[in-house]
């Protein structure tokens, strides 16, 4: 299963409907971690990706490749759920 | 008591003459310069008097008197009043060592009676700054190395700053104090004059580089009607200028920065343009795209032929702006080709990358400035465009890890302890000269106070802090295990490191109202100064953590957040990699490519310059090729030689970049001479490229 990378700011105005799908996705057992880029992990994280835009999701395989990835949209559940599977 | 009068004793004074000796002046000097009070002063010349009467000596100077009331200040637990009564200065010994043997501080200084008074002058400068103008923890972790402060010599003045052209071209040249007026230039070769002038002026107002904004944009309303020729003629001179050692600042060449355009960027299309006389000319820079590209062209076709040496020229520094409207730009793969060129060819090309929508004017090579809502109204009169940093303070990075042995917590605290001694001293540094533009127009900055256009030239409101770092990769190797090239996790801790700068930056932004900014700090003497300063006292740690040669004592960190200069890594990845840090760096960042003696085709230059564009987020790209100039037949070859490749001499110079600006590697302090010999050259990068492509055809 792949692992979901979540990055958010508290302020930025499509991030409650994200936080919404990732709250689903966790109901569903995926893997997702939370990077909040106002903090010096999450910011740095969001570097090592190069976000530029939030929310931003990235999806990743077991041995870090990435699979998928949305910038600065709220993709679909079923989106997701599809690219995670593949991993 | 004998009376003064009866001391039959000369003094050598401080203004070159010899007095009788008059005891009243050690009082007055106590009096006008310490706090104490007249009983205590006066008591204490009547000591120092009779130390000296017994002594027997017949003449004394000023200094040593000093000294005698100094001694006797402390013997009273004084301490104050002997701060305020030090004398600043430099021993005998020392001034005879300055005047015959050249100071490699500043690789831009030439040798010669200018660069000793810049010298001399900046020591004591630096005193002053450390005694004066900053608190006592400030200096003490400037002494000690925990920080530096930049241009400690320069302490009166801001650091560097970006210039815009519409100045002079609306108000002509009216500088204070200057002897004579001029009224806005005519003629394109007048405006140039004035630019130099203007720039020679402004130069002795700042400590470090000046940027010029669009310049070849700026220019173009005065370039209708000439004949190509004319046009190449205005760009040689203008080259010249700016290239020959001047007497700016002991003797070195301006350091100047011209930025240039092949697009008119979106903020100056629609801006009124002024043309000769400093009038509105009824169009807009928009409509001058054609003249403006032709001088660009032509400005790169002299940096394409060299000086007469067929040297590359090491002034002005051309920073080229990409931005998307680049690429739909009609001509622009050709002038990309052409500035590609003069990289691989010359070295001298700055490719800054403007990406997305953010407008962007460069200072100087590292630093830059995001223009908000305020600015881009401000663009539409470009004479307002003038900003400047007041100063650079940089942390000893790889200092706060052997502090914090390996814990986490420590470290980020330590960073945080750090990082506010450092806005401490941006604070003091900005009360000192805001108390000497107080002085207006007949202060010691009078043309930063200036008013031509209802505000001062200086724009205060605008100034920026930076907070500079060195050695980012010996911090995380230090605390890891790790250099940031060899593992993800590494080059991930690395990222926090400066994703926690980032933040305190923006807090204390909020907190203190001050443009607090990080800045990639160019390093050219810090970097050495700070390993040398941890091998004395963090060894043996830093013994293996510093990088260069302990034993030639050629050693220095690595600059600000580059990755290791040595290791053998494909230069894509290395800008890719780099350049992940550099959008957390506000005040702009550079990834070097040194390339030593192989010339890369200018398409292999212009496709990785694409590639960086479109696939990193690099803020600017250099490519740093090398070269040896022959000072007995003066002809130059490619590459760093020992011996002359025409004329087998051992007079040789190298020359190539040393941090932001090529210069002679004999200027060169050791810990950038260590540096040089680790660079890893990617000829071999090129050299493939060139084959796969000649294989495809």
């Amino acid at each position: 299963m792949g692992i979901v990378k979540f990055f958010y700011k508290d302020d930025c105005p499509n991030c409650p409907m994200a936080k919404k799908l990732v709250a689903n996705l966790k109901g569903k057992d995926v893997e997702v971690l939370d990077f909040n880029v106002e903090t010096a992990d999450g910011l740095a994280e969001a570097s090592f990706y190069s976000v530029k835009a939030l929310p931003t999701i990235v999806v990743e395989d077991g041995s870090d490749n990435e699979i998928g990835e949305w910038r600065g949209i709220v993709p679909g559940m079923e989106e997701v759920l599809e690219i995670v599977s593949r991993a | 008591m004998t009376e003064t009068t009866d001391l039959n004793l000369f003094v050598r004074t401080s203004e070159e003459t010899l007095s009788g000796w008059d005891r009243e002046r050690i009082v007055d000097a106590m009096m006008r310069e310490t706090l104490i009070d007249h009983d205590t002063a006066a008591a204490i010349s009547k000591d120092v008097e009779a130390l000296i009467r017994k002594s027997g000596i017949k003449v004394v100077t000023a200094p040593l008197i000093r000294e005698m009331v100094n001694a006797r200040l402390i013997e009273k637990g004084l301490e104050n009043a002997r701060k305020m009564h030090t004398r600043l200065g430099m021993p005998i010994y020392d001034v005879d060592t300055l005047i015959l043997h050249p100071n490699k501080e500043n690789a831009n200084v030439p040798h010669g009676p200018e660069a000793t008074n810049l010298t001399l002058a900046e020591r004591i400068k630096k005193e002053y700054a450390l005694l004066t103008v900053f608190s006592q923890d400030v200096s003490d972790a400037h002494m000690n190395g925990d920080i530096h402060l930049h241009d400690l010599g320069f302490i009166d003045r801001p650091y560097c700053s970006g210039q815009s052209l519409e100045y002079i071209k609306k108000f002509g040249l009216d500088l204070p104090h200057s002897l004579s007026m001029a009224k806005p230039a005519k003629h394109p070769e007048v405006l140039l004059a004035h630019l130099v002038k203007f720039a020679a002026a402004l130069q002795s107002h700042f400590a470090g580089a000046i940027g010029w904004d669009a310049v070849n944009i700026f220019f173009a309303p005065y370039l209708e009607g000439m004949s190509d020729n004319d046009v190449k003629q205005l760009a040689q001179m203008l080259i010249f200028e700016f290239s020959q050692q001047a007497v700016a600042r002991g003797g070195q060449a301006i350091f100047t920065d011209i930025n240039l355009y092949w697009e008119i960027p979106k903020h100056f299309v629609d801006v009124p343009a002024i043309g000769p006389g400093g009038k509105f000319m009824g169009k807009t820079y928009g409509d001058y795209e054609r003249e403006a590209q032709r001088f660009v062209w032509k400005l790169f076709e002299v940096y394409k032929e060299g000086d007469g040496a067929g040297r590359p020229f090491f002034f002005p520094k051309p920073l080229v702006h990409i931005t998307e409207k680049f690429f739909k730009t009609d001509g622009y793969m050709d002038f990309l080709d052409l500035i590609s060129d003069v990289a691989s060819d010359k070295g001298n090309t700055y490719f800054v990358f403007d990406r997305g929508e953010t407008a962007k004017i460069s200072e100087c090579c590292r630093l830059s400035f995001k223009l908000d809502e305020h600015d881009l109204q401000d663009a539409k009169e470009p004479w307002r465009m003038r900003y400047c940093a007041l100063q650079n303070v940089s942390l000893n990075l790889p200092r706060v890890a052997y502090m914090a042995e390996q814990d986490d917590t420590s470290l980020f605290n330590l960073l945080t302890e750090r990082f506010m001694l450092a806005v401490k001293a941006h604070k003091e540094k900005r009360t000192f000269i805001e108390r000497l533009l107080s002085a207006g127009e007949d202060g010691p900055l009078a043309l930063l106070t200036m008013n031509r256009d209802g505000m001062p030239y200086l724009r205060m409101n605008k100034a920026s802090h930076l907070v500079g770092m060195v050695g980012l990769n010996e911090m995380v190797q230090i605390h890891t295990g790790e250099q940031m090239h060899e593992s993800k996790r590494a080059l991930k801790f690395g990222l926090k490191i400066l994703a926690h700068m980032n933040l305190l930056a923006d807090k204390m932004q909020r907190q203190e109202g001050m443009r607090l900014v990080l800045e990639q700090t160019p390093a050219e003497s810090t970097s050495y100064r700070f390993a040398r300063l941890d091998m004395r006292y963090y060894s043996p740690t830093s013994g293996r953590v510093v990088k260069g040669d302990v034993a030639s004592g050629e050693v220095y960190y690595t600059n600000s957040t580059h990755l290791n200069v040595s290791v053998p890594m494909n230069p894509i990845e290395r800008v890719m990699n780099e350049g992940l840090f550099h959008p957390l760096i506000e005040a702009g960042s550079i990834s070097h490519v040194w390339i030593g003696e192989s010339q890369p085709s200018k398409g292999a230059i212009a496709d990785f310059v694409l590639k960086t564009f479109r696939h990193t987020s690099s803020d600017q790209i250099a490519f740093s090729p090398e070269f040896t100039t022959c000072n007995k037949c003066h002809r130059t070859s490619r590459g760093l030689q020992d011996t002359c490749a025409f004329c087998g001499s051992y007079e040789v110079d190298g020359i190539t970049r040393i941090t932001g600006y090529f210069t002679k590697v004999s200027s060169w302090n050791k810990g950038k001479l260590g540096e040089l010999k680790d660079r890893y050259r990617n000829g071999e990068y090129f050299a493939e490229v060139e084959e796969k492509k000649a294989a495809v055809g």
